[in-house]
């Protein structure tokens, strides 16, 4: 079997905070650590952490009795303090679930910023991988909300 | 270049059922087919109905004199989806119509039922969008006027118990 | 137990774009033009907004105020003609209550200026819950947003 479905997904945030703060938020991996891991017991270790254009991460997402999940990201496009765009692909023990093209977008709304993120998914194991990262993104949006409290 | 024009219209009906028998008419698919797709002149080709919100129905009839008014072998095709249903209270549903699988209408109903009485008033509302001037708001009333005649005589005749 | 009401209406809205049939329709075709315009206030986060769009497609946007309800529309696509005409039905949830179920149908039609525009919305609004023109007032910002996002 070779079916792949794809599915575009997007997201909208509004930050209490400038588009430079909440790009800082998403160049500097250590925040993107405390951020990104979508649930208690989850966590984001970096195995290569390079946030440029042409750059690569490669994270590991790990939880207690599941096998890790290992994303590789290529940064295709990098506008300071205004968009990020990447290809990521995600493999679950040795098999890889999914590919997909990851676009954020700042734009300043009075001193806030609104932040619009499209997912275009290519998942290889049905819907699967859809609702992972439905769920896995609309977590890590909300807790990036709390790098700005205070 | 397409044209597309929109209308609505309102049926109201009282029937000598309570609205727990009218209601039963739409949900279960052997009665609705009796009185919503039997028909003479009509040819049932297929008819299937699974009522739940979200749910479709499908229906196709040969309209049996299609040769001689259209010109042609006539097939139309109802395709529905149930939006909502609250048992013995309301049904909404939307549905397009074709003609030898060309769509010529989509429509939005709702069905409302209140007890009056020992008996069922009924409220049938739809809104519709035809396209290229195929079967006119004035065609359409007709037929569920018609429908809702049937669906009267289909309750009569299953009698007054329950 | 809730109240049964339905309030039935329609409403129409026409536009003039200065853009072309095959532009504006592109801005409901494809989903990474419309999540720009097609969405709640500025303010308003979005938890998902999916796609489909073909005859028998769906689209899902729901979203809502930090801490209000969420509001989801759901929507299917019934009649798709390449730059000249979309009908869907939709409906509108404030958290888990439907509040409406609707018919729209957009027309593209070539004007001199580029093109005229026209949305047409048959609607019940269910329950006292919305009214339609609530619901014509927030078509006008959809589409002030629209006609913002293809001059940008």
């Amino acid at each position: 079997m070779t079916d792949i479905a794809h599915a575009t997904i997007v997201m909208e945030r509004n930050y209490a905070a400038s588009p430079a703060r909440v790009f800082a938020a998403w160049a500097d991996v250590d925040a993107r650590k405390r951020w990104s891991a979508p649930a208690d017991g989850i966590r984001i270790e970096y195995e290569a952490a390079e946030f440029r254009e042409g750059g690569r991460d490669i994270s590991r997402c790990i939880e207690a009795g599941n096998a890790d999940y290992v994303a590789v990201v290529h940064y295709l496009d990098i506008r300071q303090d205004a968009r990020i765009v990447f290809a990521e692909d995600v493999s679950h023990g040795d098999r890889r679930v999914s590919a997909a093209l990851i676009s954020v977008e700042l734009s300043p709304v009075g001193a806030r910023t609104r932040l619009l993120l499209t997912m275009q998914i290519a998942s290889f194991d049905g819907a699967g991988m859809e609702s992972g990262y439905q769920f896995g993104w609309n977590a890590a949006l909300d807790n990036l909300a709390k790098e700005f409290n205070a | 270049m397409t044209s597309t024009t929109h209308a609505s219209f309102i049926i109201e009906r009282r029937y000598q059922h309570a609205p727990k028998r009218v209601f039963a008419a739409w949900s279960d698919p052997q009665a609705k087919r009796a009185w919503f797709v039997e028909g003479e002149g009509w040819d049932i080709r297929s008819y299937e109905m699974d009522f739940h919100e979200g749910g479709e129905e499908k229906s196709s009839f040969r309209f049996v004199k299609g040769e001689e008014t259209f010109g042609e072998e006539t097939l139309f095709s109802n395709d529905t989806v149930f939006n909502e249903i609250i048992a013995n209270e309301r049904i909404i549903f939307t549905y397009s119509m074709a003609r030898n699988g060309a769509r010529f209408s989509i429509s939005l109903a709702s069905v409302e039922f209140s007890a009056e009485g020992q008996g069922t008033r009924l409220v049938f509302t739809e809104h519709a969008a035809f396209f290229d001037g195929a079967d006119g708001v004035h065609m359409r009333e007709a037929g569920w006027q018609e429908l809702l005649l049937k669906l009267g005589d289909h309750l009569d005749k299953q009698g007054f118990g329950q | 137990m809730t109240k049964r009401a339905t309030t039935h209406a329609t409403f129409v809205i026409e536009r003039t774009l200065k853009h072309p049939p095959a532009k504006v329709f592109a801005a409901y075709a494809d989903l990474t033009q419309k999540a720009k315009w097609f969405g709640g206030p500025p303010e308003w986060t979005r938890s998902t907004h999916t796609l489909d769009f073909r005859v028998g497609g769906r689209e899902s946007e729901s979203g809502g105020p930090h801490d209000g309800p969420e509001h989801t529309m759901n929507a299917l696509y019934w009649d798709i003609v390449q730059n000249e005409r979309i009908v869907m039905s939709y409906e509108m949830l404030l958290g888990p209550t439907r509040i409406s179920v609707s018919l729209g149908t957009t027309e593209f039609k070539p004007a001199p200026e580029g093109t005229t525009l026209t949305y047409t919305e048959q609607g019940v609004f269910l329950d006292g819950f919305d009214d339609a023109g609530g619901r014509e007032r927030g078509t006008h910002e959809l589409l002030d947003q629209l006609v913002a996002c293809l001059n940008s």
